[in-house]
């Protein structure tokens, strides 16, 4: 590769693939050296190395402790192209983005309690309100979808969702 | 006693509804199932458990005149179902769940479940009951128990089963322990996976459910040296059983892939008594027969107190064996 | 053949055709919904088919599962949600056509492509089924071992852009895969002693949350861009294209057929290996993973590819290759059926009936398919701010759904949250969910193998079948390696000429 000479760059090229190389190799450093050996039960006697159940879970920690450094190396030297860098993201307003996060905490928090009649509603309208939809109709699914899908889902496919909260 | 503190109880429920049932509180109460009954499977779709447990739902809905609906709830063995079926709730008193060598064989080897798999549950009826059958390749040089166990005694033997904890690995090691034979388990996933390395010669012996392997045994591929059940099976009739054999401890093997069926332990006096009367009915059925042939199975022996302590042995006796072999988180 | 009338008679009733038709019908709705899989529907219809003919019964039980393969393809590539795990290889491409606005281009070539190696691997099913049983029986642990290894190279052709992150994904997808129960001792890996990991983190949850939450997560952090009003269904496909991609349809079909044989590998891993063989056959190689059209046809014909042929060690050797036979298994043992070589003696006939009601089943495929698609293609029309809180809604349900458990739906969430930080991070999920599929796959057969041989380590070197596969793999891997640098230098000569 042509990175020898007299012009090498001491600034880092790409400093998105230099973050993620080094939160990974944090992840893989706690994997390995904690997560591994504390959390994987291993029988006292083994015929075999392989044998272990923290055989592969130890190589493959390794392994992406060795690969996140090579992407930090390549962070450091390997500037990416920047016109379809598929990564970077147009920020639109935050209202939006935190009603959504409010939406999703709903079927997150409430979803057992509520039931999913009443969750489905809550989050489908809340996010026509996030965008915001503005045709009237359209909020007819928000209450249509969640009720047909459940009971759609509880009578005909037997999958027993919680319903209302009784 | 139970039935009067039930009756105490729903008076004081029902509030101002209490002279109306108060007159017909004996009719009110034998009215079981006053809605739909739920049949929990601890197992995903599609497994033995699951596909016995929709044919006895099915009979049963005709029995009981109401509907039995089977809802899956598979997570760690059975333990995640049955552990929520041990916390009870609103639908206590309409939710049956149908246990396997998995309810005991999970209590074994995992470690702090929630629950305890006796004293929480009522327990109702063992519905059928599937033996393993021990067998081997057509072309293995062992045509006796006798035979295998001799070689096993310094040869290491394999032997395949369908996953950690299945009535199919346990056999295996309670075959192990009993003889002294040196034997490794190879684990599959399921017994589809595991029929190929044994048709193939990869393994040695297996400890299969009957219906898996018994169409193999019929056309010959492969050999049935013994049933774990208590007596001869009737579709092998010239296969001896484990515990005839008497050598090597193996009087005391006797194992069956069973089926029952168990309920909250507050389950209601007056349910029990309906559902054993519709379940009597259902184990009579002709439909039901056949399909417990098409098992190659046999319908459960065992009720109630003695269902309770069929369990109880079953447990004890797999907690030895997964200690003697080192199962146990 | 002598008793072909008696063959006619068991296939013309009305009831076959019926039941035929209505399992297709099921199949592609079910499948189409995130969630609700083909297994689910096979198991729920299992006892409706106690009461019918034992052909009808069969008949239905297997027009669900080949519906439900296709099914899943329809809301992969219209909302990125596979319907069934074997589907994920098909939004790949099918989602970048659907954005594109070639939805219904994307939805036939699926259709057409599923029809055509369902069709062959139905003719393999009726016409190789003992020679493939044959083979099915000689895999044996180490056999498999390597073709999973094999199958792990692909990684490397499926790492579009950045070869380190494509395989640092693949880590991450092993490791995941290994939390649960160990498979040999039955010790605890990294379950933190959490019930619910116990068996493993589901697949579908982390399916739906690594390709659908993602895409709404970004919708609603993206600048607003007005709903352009176009007819989004688009085209069709065209013939020029169709035969295009007939070369990679049959090479699909026929490795999803091989596939579909051994038993226990599954219609998933058939569609990245015949995705990937497309990919690097392609002229085209570039556009993958970006809209092409044949590697939509790849996907799709490698995961129907399986189906039939799942059927051949069933029907043979009385093995289910996975849960679906499994319970098409019991379907025959209770009408006193029992598949394997006897039934081959014993009930002829009834199999020659079966097989022609297998082969009509491609063609009311098509039929329903063609049905589906001119109505599922209107979603790709549906302005996004209505359809995504719509598909947010069905992921939740359909994650619920696989155990019925909530810790599914968080499940979910979190894979969403990673799958947005992998394409912020422009790490791809393919090899992520490669990884995750073949991880367990790998370290159960090696540790089968040396189980089997005692520890002699010379059984991965037994036969024909493991020399085969470990000359596949290393020619793989040395072919991608001479690309790789063919490439950089080639990329390197450029950056010379330019500084």
């Amino acid at each position: 590769m042509s990175f020898s000479g007299p012009n090498v760059v001491k600034k880092i090229k790409d400093s998105l693939d230099f973050i993620t190389g080094v939160i990974l190799l944090v992840i893989s450093l706690v994997l390995a050296l904690y997560l591994v050996p504390n959390y994987i039960g291993e029988p006292p006697i083994l015929q075999n190395p392989m044998m272990s159940p923290k055989w592969l879970p130890n190589i493959v920690s390794w392994l992406m402790f060795a690969f996140s450094i090579l992407l930090i190396l390549q962070g450091v030297l390997v500037h990416q192209d920047g016109e379809n860098d598929e990564r970077k993201l147009v920020k639109g307003p935050l209202r939006r983005f935190i009603i959504m996060l409010v939406a999703v905490l709903i079927y997150i928090l409430f979803f057992e309690s509520l039931g999913a009649i009443v969750t489905g509603i809550l989050a489908t309208v809340l996010l026509f309100l996030a965008h915001p939809v503005r045709t009237w109709w359209a909020y007819g699914f928000a209450i249509a979808f969640p009720v047909g899908v459940t009971l759609l889902f509880v009578n005909v496919m037997n999958v027993p969702l919680p319903l209302m909260p009784l | 006693m139970m039935k009067k503190f039930l009756t105490v109880s729903s008076w004081a429920a029902c509030g101002s509804a209490m002279l109306i049932s108060a007159s017909f509180s004996t009719a009110a109460v034998a009215d079981w199932p006053t809605k739909d009954v739920r049949l929990v499977v601890p197992y995903a779709p599609g497994g033995t458990t699951d596909v016995l447990s929709r044919r006895v739902a099915d009979l049963l809905s005709d029995e009981l005149d109401a509907n039995v609906i089977v809802e899956n709830r598979p997570g760690a063995g059975s333990t995640v179902g049955t552990g929520r079926l041990a916390r009870g709730g609103r639908d206590a008193d309409h939710t049956l769940l149908m246990a396997s060598p998995g309810h005991t064989i999970g209590a074994a080897i995992y470690p702090n479940l929630s629950y305890d798999p006796v004293e929480d549950f009522t327990f109702i009826q063992n519905v059928i009951d599937i033996p393993n059958v021990m067998v081997v390749p057509a072309d293995s040089p062992y045509h006796s128990v006798i035979e295998f166990i001799e070689a096993a005694q310094d040869q290491d033997m394999a032997f395949s089963h369908s996953g950690v904890g299945s009535s199919i690995h346990m056999s295996g090691e309670l075959f192990k322990t009993l003889t002294g034979s040196k034997m490794t388990a190879v684990p599959f996933a399921g017994s589809g996976a595991s029929l190929p390395a044994l048709l193939g010669g990869d393994v040695d012996v297996s400890f299969e459910n009957m219906p898996t392997v018994y169409s193999h045994i019929k056309s010959g591929d492969l050999r049935a040296l013994a049933v774990t059940s208590e007596e001869r099976s009737p579709y092998l009739p010239d296969v001896p059983t484990l515990s005839e054999i008497g050598e090597y401890n193996l009087d005391q093997f006797v194992t069956t892939a069973w089926f029952g069926l168990i309920a909250h332990n507050s389950f209601p006096e007056e349910g029990y008594d309906t559902l054993k009367a519709a379940l009597d009915e259902v184990m009579e059925r002709q439909e039901f027969l056949d399909f417990a042939e098409q098992l190659g199975a046999q319908p459960g022996q065992v009720e109630g107190e003695e269902f309770k302590q069929f369990v109880i042995d079953d447990l004890a006796r797999w907690q030895e064996v997964a200690e003697q072999a080192g199962i146990s988180q | 053949m002598e008793n072909f009338s008696e063959v006619l008679q068991l296939f013309l009733s009305i009831d076959n055709f019926i039941a035929i038709a209505l399992g297709v019908v099921i199949g592609v709705t079910v499948g189409s919904i995130p969630g609700l899989t083909a297994t689910m529907a096979v198991a729920l219809a299992l006892p409706f088919t106690f009461s019918m003919q034992p052909v009808a019964a069969i008949l239905l039980l297997v027009g669900i599962y080949k519906g439900g393969m296709y099914g899943g393809s329809i809301t992969a590539i219209l909302i990125r949600t596979p319907g069934s795990p074997a589907s994920a290889c098909t939004l790949l491409d099918g989602y970048p056509m659907a954005q594109q606005g070639n939805a219904k281009k994307a939805l036939k070539t699926a259709l057409f492509s599923s029809v055509i190696a369902d069709f062959i691997s139905n003719i393999a099913l009726i016409f190789f089924a003992a020679y493939l049983a044959k083979i099915a029986l000689n895999f044996g642990a180490p056999e498999f071992f390597w073709l999973i290894c094999f199958s792990l190279t692909i990684i490397i052709s499926l790492a579009s852009g950045s070869m380190v992150k494509g395989l640092l994904a693949a880590l991450m997808g092993i490791l995941l895969s290994l939390v649960g129960l160990d498979s040999v001792f039955g010790s605890q890996r990294l379950t933190f002693g959490n019930y619910n990991l116990m068996d493993s983190i589901s697949f579908i949850p982390l399916l739906i949350g690594l390709f659908a939450i993602p895409e709404i997560l970004e919708f609603y952090r993206k600048k607003i861009v007005p709903h352009i009003k176009a007819k989004a269904s688009g085209a069709g496909m065209t013939l020029a294209e169709l035969k295009r991609s007939l070369k990679s349809i049959i090479r699909g079909s026929l490795i999803g057929v091989l596939i579909g044989a051994i038993p226990g590998t599954g219609a998933t891993a058939a569609a990245f290996i015949s995705y990937s063989d497309a990919r690097r056959r392609s002229p085209n190689k570039a556009n993958f993973g970006k809209g092409e059209v044949e590697g939509v046809a790849a996907a799709e014909a490698g995961n129907n590819g399986v189906a039939g042929a799942t059927l051949i060690p069933l029907l043979s050797l009385g093995i289910p290759g996975d849960v679906i036979t499994a319970i098409i298994l019991g379907a025959f043992m209770v009408h006193g059926l029992t598949p394997g070589p006897i039934m081959f003696q014993e009930n002829l006939s009834l199999i020659y009936a079966l097989f022609l009601g297998i082969m009509f089943s491609s063609l009311i495929l098509l039929v329903v398919g063609n049905a589906a698609i001119k109505y599922f293609s209107l979603i790709a029309d549906i302005p996004k701010s209505i359809l995504f809180p719509i598909v947010l809604m069905f992921c939740v349900y359909g994650a619920y759904a696989v155990n019925n458990s909530t810790f599914d739906i968080w499940l979910m969430l979190v894979f969403g949250l990673v799958g947005y930080l992998f394409n912020r991070s422009g790490i791809p999920a393919a090899p992520f969910l490669i990884g995750f599929i073949l991880g367990p796959m790998f370290e159960d057969n090696l540790r089968r193998s040396l189980l089997i041989s005692h520890g002699d380590l010379s059984v991965f070197v037994r036969g024909p079948i493991t020399w085969f596969f470990i000359a596949l793999t290393f020619g793989s891997i040395a072919y991608a390696l001479f690309k790789f640098f063919q490439e950089r230098r080639a990329a390197g000569k450029d950056r010379q000429l330019e500084s």
